[in-house]
């Protein structure tokens, strides 16, 4: 890191114990129930570009040893220069090769099948990927229709932004089990997980049947 | 340990990475008697003051293939005094006094403002390299008390070549 990167850090976690434990207590919530729009903590100073979620998510997740990749929109902004100076994580070259993926707001979400899916004896070495997106509903047009652990019966989640070819990247990304790539879904204030157990129907098939 | 370029010029500048190395190696009581002014501003931090181990590598004779010496326990931190466009302070200290790590950290924010530069330079750096210099000097005299002069006995009579031929 340069020393101009230096002078735009932001601080992190008001406490990096207490901080830290609530923001993965959220990540578990959200993964344990797919779908499910969950309020981030207040527990962090935040970068001035990206997703507050999303990157407190991230500081809370990415130590020393993960590779990072950011879409063009975050490279070289201060966030890469806030995670990189509160985690000590080393960046990606491609996408291909990065054990976290952070795709800012409006960038193109790289193809779930190209990114790192695990080994079938090694499935937890996965890519994750925070995708920030403007906004999350339980509830609205386009929904989509979330099935499989973890949800009683139908989760319902509205999240605009995501590629058209995303419920055929992820029926794929499904098929992979025990393999396969992790979502977060993050607006400034909320996350939503998507693990790659849960099968994922655009809402309009699912009226139809 | 005093290193060649603690000895500044005159008229020369000290530029930022050699009070950095200066600051990492004062002694607690220097630096709070030259930033005792200073204990009421209010720091922002961007690192609290964290313990940690770093392996330091030597290479034999300088030149030679690097090895691990050993490990070394340093306390690190990184703060802003003042406002969100304040220069950063960054400090490496040997040992485990957050203090210590916390006040270089100080100094080498403030050390960045021009403003400031020259009274801390001449309150706080200077009475640092005295003191270090003093080690050293110590230290040589300690070590020059147990020095011993070898000497060769030169061979008196002729040369080597008459010696065989006889």
């Amino acid at each position: 890191m340069k020393a101009d990167d230096l002078q735009q850090v932001r601080p992190g976690f008001h406490d990096a114990a207490i901080g830290s434990q609530a923001v993965f207590r959220s990540a578990l919530s959200a993964l344990s129930h797919p779908g499910r729009v969950i309020e981030m903590p207040d527990v962090s100073e935040l970068p001035r570009h990206g997703h507050g979620a999303a990157a407190v998510l991230l500081q809370a997740l990415v130590d020393s040893d993960c590779s990072v990749w950011l879409s063009p929109a975050l490279a070289g902004t201060d966030a890469a220069a806030w995670l990189r100076f509160h985690t000590g994580c080393h960046w990606a070259a491609a996408p291909a090769t990065a054990r976290f993926l952070w795709v800012a707001e409006g960038d193109a979400l790289p193809a779930l099948a190209t990114l790192d899916a695990g080994t079938d004896e090694y499935p937890d070495q996965s890519a994750t990927c925070v995708v920030d997106l403007q906004a999350l509903e339980a509830k609205g047009a386009d929904a989509l229709a979330l099935t499989g652990p973890g949800i009683a019966s139908e989760q319902s989640l509205c999240a605009s932004g995501l590629p058209g070819d995303f419920v055929d990247q992820w029926d794929t990304n499904h098929r992979r089990f025990p393999r396969g790539v992790d979502l977060f879904l993050a607006t400034p204030t909320h996350i939503a997980g998507l693990p790659r157990s849960t099968r994922i129907r655009a809402a309009q098939t699912a009226v139809e049947a | 340990m005093f290193h060649a370029f603690d000895n500044t010029g005159p008229n020369r500048p000290t530029p930022r990475p050699e009070w950095m190395a200066l600051l990492s190696r004062a002694p607690l009581p220097l630096l709070e008697q030259a930033l005792s002014a200073q204990a009421g501003t209010s720091l922002q931090w961007l690192r609290k003051p964290e313990t940690g181990l770093y392996m330091v590598q030597g290479r034999a004779g300088g030149t030679g293939q690097r090895f691990n010496l050993g490990e070394m326990t340093v306390t690190r931190c990184a703060l802003r005094v003042g406002g969100e466009d304040s220069a950063v302070g960054v400090a490496y200290v040997m040992g485990r006094n957050h203090r210590q790590a916390q006040l270089a950290a100080v100094a080498d924010a403030l050390l960045q403002d021009p403003a400031r530069h020259d009274a801390l330079d001449g309150a706080l750096l200077q009475p640092v390299r005295q003191h270090l210099a003093l080690q050293q000097a110590q230290r040589a005299a300690r070590a020059q008390s147990t020095q011993v002069d070898f000497f060769t006995v030169a061979r008196e009579s002729g040369t080597p070549d008459e010696g065989d031929d006889e």
